[in-house]
């Protein structure tokens, strides 16, 4: 384990700093990647051998600096956020390979490498650090070097702006975690975990409640959840896509990691039962709003970002659920909250990953992010289609996919709610789980439009036409994730022990063995009178039923193969601008759902003289009105820039007012001190 | 409780839960004539529930209350206010405060108020109508989201109407019905109160063209 | 342990549902085609006129859009797997159905939806306006009446103490007598029934026997389908309907299911399975003749009230009970 650990350290430490001791790019390259892809295996393995091990692995290293040890613990919890950093580090730097071609010439891809191998290095450390100090600055570090990676192209105006605003929102919540640390290490004396969790050292009533909230806050701020989520559709899609993989895909689970850290460790799972409410409920509105936003964006990437706030809400749900089952000592369903909130975690993160870097294909063979230029791309890039799919599939929560094991077990843990004591919590779970519903519907929506207008029909734009498939390297990253969505849909009885491995510390009960009937063929919690599903059997049953209607088909028809002809356009011939737009696509949900969108249409048109019913042209516009940012952003911003301005009135530019200014204040200071 | 009366519970459950339906259709109804029949209908649930709980509890007056409530609610209510909308000539109501869907998720927070607000109370009660106390504040709270809800004088006045009826309701759940006196007071004062707001959406429409009560805005300048 | 003969039992119930299923659904739809025609005094097709349209469109040459992907001609597959699998899940005349196991009532719906998706996916496909614009309307379609559907499955679930189904049909077959239905169950029954309307493209939610673009739904995206791939897709979209009538015709009326497995019980399950089945179909005719069909931005009104009933079906759960 420990050699493992290290092979992981030095991989990535490694290909931070050789791929800067040279200047051929294709030698950076290899270099770089090849040691991201052997540490992103090292991490892999780490996390298994983590998750199975008896005792926890902890290596301390002392510094000089106070409070501050380099403490790092492999615990399940640690381990299976390695083994989920991992995952997708592996296929990042697989596909990375390939696609880092994209910026030769423009950005150096030496630095692009060694930033990655830093990157996968700080999360990994993140999850694995032991003292608070030392979270603190690996974290800090991750957010740097993630504002780094965002704003790689930096000669886009856009690009700069969203990068700022990542670098403004995460340091606002790092603020708060490092709040959150200080009230722990004002009780316990230490910023080691080990005293943040020890018993003894209770936090009293109230700090607790605010340690709750500055948690929440602080990692909310980097997961994403609204609404503090408004930076993350900005800065998440700028990054470079397989940066945008791991960022979406891993490091606001980092968030999530943190989260159960300080609930279930630190403050020992003990709580009242408004702070799971609490949990389930932003849960809730992240995934509805981020799912509704997701929805009218035509920008592919923005698009898969904002649906990365709808995911981090889903898994809060199951979190939500699970802390609520906590409080009232139903460990069980406890367990089984916590467990489907990790799952759809894990599943998150490889489905998300995949789509970003598909979503990178069609960036690097079309040049565009906008789905409205793409279409048609299918019959040219037959395998980034074919994964892009998978991966839709599975975000949707189609069974027999992962997506849709972890979404059924959240459902099925806010179903139990029925075991709850008071009436509020028993109707508002079926509620929450009504609006899961809602967003489970939204989001197959969502990505039908995804792939539909991106993939099918006819190029819409001269990009299209002329895009061919990716080089290898990239479909092979696809294609480990698209594996592994498979895997964790197909192969929950493989999933499920891991995940129970992880659950047991905090709600005390092991659930694998309950939750898998049928020697593991059945997932079940409670029992299978209660409810059961099983993906191998639906697959099974899926691909029988598929050939049964090719049999029939077969049977019944006469030896003639299938005629080709065109499309019918009413009798003219059939043009891509006769297909339905993403905007056409999305406009009835725009219009049933007004009061959130609140859209506003503007039509141009510009008549012939001659008579008034031809029109020479016209223009469209179409936008939505972001609620989040409209009614909770601007008024502080505006505040502040007020405030900001009456302040001006200090400011005279004059360097000896300045030094009065110092001098007033230390003269104060001294005699207040004094 | 018996066999013969926990059905008769369940009965009596059963017409308030239609007496709470047909305020959701009246939410949902945008033709104004079809908003009269349905309170027509809902008032022939109030008398069928009042029925009911005469029959199972004994107490004759509420036969009275339960008679009176067919005549004035189901007959000549429901026809004084077709007259008028006929009169008006304004069949459907097309734009509204709040749009219907949103009008039904609020409606449906409603009962879940309603719900919350009466649970302490419910388990004290004794009556075996005990449960329909929820249920009627839940029909008062919508009937005056209805006339929040709606523009048309017509439908303030069904909204009014829904309230009465939940109010009546909630009596003879609390307290199987009023003192017979105050009953006769209120069902007169309901006929009176429809006069009056037919007269008033005549004047209306004389005045300004419209029954749409928000033209009263106009009167403050 | 299970016996071979038991195991030979068990596979021969999932047979016979699935010949239910597959022969059945042609069926239903041809008796709501009748009910139709005689509401509109015409004497209408045979009711075994389903079964020779499916025959015939097997036996044509179909004719692909030359704009099309692999998606448009592997959807009929997927889309009719996905709703022959739903089938097998649910108990049709047994209340112990073999495959039950395999998934839950959500289970069930996240299968009809994975045809919806390809579905929606087919129609964008052949790049046409119709298709799209079929493909959009089915998305909102699909969108509201998804929330409605969960509450009101919740709803039953509660009342049975279980979301799977067989558990659910099992016990209210086994209640004795008629019981007066609590209102939780009433509403339930309501929302489950706008919900079928909305799924499965009925009046007043889509017409299916329409071609006119301004109107359709699912015709639109199955515009360019023709010979085998059309039958396909008109076939699942029969025994969608048939999933859905069977859905709330064994949860909310179990009487006569076979509770066990006895040649008797067998014979009964089946022929009340079929008298019910066609007596709600009959139902749909009535209603589909009696109502016009909504105009797409009132659809959210008639979903929404579904909504709310299931809501109040939860609600009246926790609260009313006796």
């Amino acid at each position: 384990m420990t050699t493992l650990l290290t092979v992981l350290l030095g991989c990535y430490l490694l290909g931070g700093l050789l791929p800067l001791c040279t200047s051929r790019p294709h030698l950076q390259n290899s270099l770089a990647h090849s040691s991201a892809a052997a540490g992103g295996s090292a991490g892999i393995a780490l996390g298994l051998g983590g998750l199975f091990a008896a005792q926890p692995l902890t290596i301390s290293v002392p510094s000089n600096i106070p409070y501050l040890t380099c403490a790092l613990r492999l615990d399940p919890l640690a381990a299976f956020f390695v083994l989920t950093i991992s995952l997708v580090g592996l296929a990042a730097s697989m596909y990375a390979y390939g696609y880092v071609r994209e910026f030769t010439g423009r950005v150096s891809v030496g630095l692009l490498g060694s930033l990655l191998n830093g990157f996968l290095l700080s999360m990994t450390l993140v999850v694995l650090a032991d003292n608070g100090f030392f979270f603190l600055i690996v974290w800090e570090v991750m957010s740097l070097l993630s504002y780094v990676l965002v704003v790689t192209e930096h000669e886009r105006r856009g690009v700069r702006e969203a990068g700022l605003f990542y670098l403004i929102m995460t340091h606002a919540g790092t603020a708060f975690i490092i709040l959150t640390f200080l009230l722990f290490a004002q009780e316990s004396g230490s910023f080691s975990f080990e005293a943040f969790r020890h018993p003894d050292q209770r936090l009293p009533e109230g700090l607790r409640s605010i340690a709750f909230f500055t948690a929440l806050i602080g990692f909310g701020a980097k997961a994403g959840i609204v609404p503090l989520h408004v930076w993350l559709p900005y800065a998440h899609p700028a990054a470079p896509s397989h940066i945008s993989a791991l960022m979406s895909g891993v490091m606001i689970k980092t968030a999530i990691y943190g989260l159960i850290r300080v609930y279930f460790d630190f403050l020992e799972g003990q709580f009242p039962w408004w702070w799971g409410f609490t949990v389930l409920s932003v849960g809730a509105v992240s995934a509805l709003l981020g799912v509704m936003y997701a929805l009218m964006e035509h920008d592919l990437k923005s698009l898969l970002a904002f649906s990365s706030v709808e995911n981090v809400g889903i898994i809060l749900l199951g979190i939500g659920a699970g802390m609520i089952f906590h409080t009232y000592g139903l460990d069980e369903l406890a367990a089984l909250g916590l467990l489907a909130g990790l799952y759809h975690t894990i599943n998150h993160a490889a489905f998300k990953a995949l789509l970003f870097l598909g979503a990178g294909s069609l960036l690097f063979a079309t040049h565009t992010r906008n789905i409205e230029q793409y279409g048609g791309l299918l019959r040219r890039m037959p395998w980034t289609g074919l994964c892009f799919l998978i991966g839709a599939v599975s975000i949707a929560a189609l069974p027999p996919t992962s997506g849709f094991v972890s979404e059924w077990l959240i459902f099925q843990s806010l179903f139990l709610s029925v075991q709850l004591p008071t009436l509020f919590l028993k109707l508002m779970l079926p509620i929450v789980a009504a609006i899961l519903a809602l967003t489970g519907a939204l989001g197959l929506a969502c990505f039908a439009k995804a792939f539909g207008l991106s993939f099918l029909a006819q190029p819409r734009s001269p990009q299209a036409r002329h895009a061919v498939e990716v080089p290898v390297s990239m479909r092979i990253g696809m294609g480990f994730l698209a594996t592994s969505c498979g895997l964790l849909g197909l192969a929950p009885m493989l999933v499920v022990p891991l995940l129970d491995r992880v659950t047991a510390p905090f709600t005390g009960v092991t659930i694998s063995g309950k939750v898998l009937a049928l020697d593991g063929w059945v997932v079940a919690p409670v029992t299978v009178e209660f409810s059961s599903i099983s993906t191998p059997v639906l697959a099974a049953l899926l691909v029988g039923a598929a050939g049964l209607g090719l049999a029939i088909a077969r049977l019944l028809r006469k030896k003639t193969p299938a005629r080709y002809s065109k499309t019918w356009g009413c009798g003219l011939p059939l043009t891509p601008r006769m297909e339905y737009t993403a905007t056409g696509f999305v406009q009835p949900i725009k219009q049933v759902f007004e009061t959130i969108y609140q859209p506003t249409v503007k039509l141009e048109q510009e008549f012939l003289e001659q008579s008034k019913y031809f029109i020479r042209h016209q223009r469209f516009h179409s936008t939505i009105e972001p609620l989040i940012e409209q009614y909770l952003y601007r008024p502080v911003v505006t505040a502040l820039l007020g405030a900001a301005e009456r302040l001006r009135v200090i400011q005279a530019g004059s360097l000896h007012l300045y030094l009065t200014y110092i001098f007033v204040t230390l003269v104060l200071l001294l005699l207040w001190a004094g | 409780m018996s066999e013969s009366t926990q059905l008769g519970s369940q009965l009596v459950d059963l017409c308030s839960v239609l007496l709470l339906l047909s305020c959701f259709a009246i939410v949902a109804q945008r033709r104004l004539s079809a908003c009269v029949d349905l309170f027509a209908l809902q008032s022939f649930f109030l008398a069928t529930t009042a029925a009911l709980v005469a029959f199972l509890t004994g107490h004759r007056h509420i036969y009275l209350a339960a008679a009176l409530t067919v005549v004035i609610k189901v007959i000549v209510l429901p026809r004084i206010l077709r007259k008028v909308i006929e009169r008006l000539n304004v069949s459907r109501e097309l734009v509204m405060n709040i749009n219907i869907p949103a009008g039904l998720l609020i409606c449906g927070g409603l009962v879940v108020v309603a719900f919350f607000i009466t649970q302490p109370i419910i388990p004290l009660g004794y009556l075996l109508t005990r449960d329909s106390l929820a249920l009627a504040l839940a029909i008062i709270l919508i009937g005056l989201f209805t006339m929040i809800a709606r523009k048309k004088a017509v439908t303030q006045m069904v909204g009014f109407l829904v309230m009465e009826n939940g109010v009546f309701l909630g009596t003879t759940a609390a307290a199987y019905g009023m003192p017979l006196i105050v009953e006769l007071g209120v069902f007169f004062d309901v006929l009176v109160a429809g006069l009056i707001a037919g007269i008033y959406t005549h004047r209306l429409q004389d005045a300004f063209d419209s029954v749409d009560t928000s033209e009263l805005t106009v009167l403050k300048e | 342990m299970k016996t071979d003969v038991q195991v030979m039992l068990q596979i021969g119930f999932v047979v016979m549902q699935l010949i239910m299923l597959l022969a059945l659904s042609p069926f239903i739809v041809g008796v709501i085609r009748k009910v139709n025609a005689r509401l509109q005094c015409r004497r209408g097709a045979s009711l075994l006129q389903p079964y020779a349209d499916l025959a015939k469109l097997f036996d044509k040459q179909p004719v692909i859009s030359s704009t099309t992907s692999w998606i448009f001609t592997a959807a009929p597959y997927i889309v009719f797997a996905s709703t022959v699998a739903a089938g097998l899940l649910m108990p049709v005349f047994i209340s112990h159905t073999p495959l039950n196991f395999a998934g839950n009532i959500i289970a069930l719906v996240y299968l009809l939806a994975l045809g919806t998706f390809f579905l929606i996916l087919a129609g964008l496909d052949a790049g046409s306006a119709f298709g799209g614009m079929g493909s959009s309307r089915e998305a909102i379609v699909a969108t509201l009446a998804e929330p409605a559907m969960i509450l009101s499955i919740l709803a039953i679930a509660l009342t049975a103490g279980s979301t799977n189904l067989s558990t659910i049909v099992h016990q209210s077959a086994l209640l004795e007598g008629m019981v007066l239905a609590p209102p939780a169950h009433l509403m339930a029954l309501a929302a489950m029934f706008i919900v079928t309307l909305a799924e499965t493209g009925r009046v007043p939610v889509d017409n299916p026997a329409t071609h006119l673009e301004l109107t359709m739904i699912h015709e639109a995206m199955l515009l360019e389908y023709s010979g085998r791939y059309l039958a396909l897709m008109e076939w699942a979209a029969g025994i969608k309907l048939l999933v859905f009538l069977t859905l709330l015709v064994n949860v909310f009326a179990p009487w006569g299911i076979a509770t066990e497995a006895t040649p008797l019980a067998l014979a009964t399950g089946v022929a009340v399975y079929i008298v019910k089945v066609t007596g709600l179909a009959v139902i749909i005719g009535v209603i589909e003749s009696m109502f016009a069909k909504l105009r797409l931005f009132r659809v959210p009104e008639l979903l929404g009230s579904a909504f709310i009933l299931a809501l109040l079906a939860l609600v009246f759960f926790y609260t009313l009970r006796g």
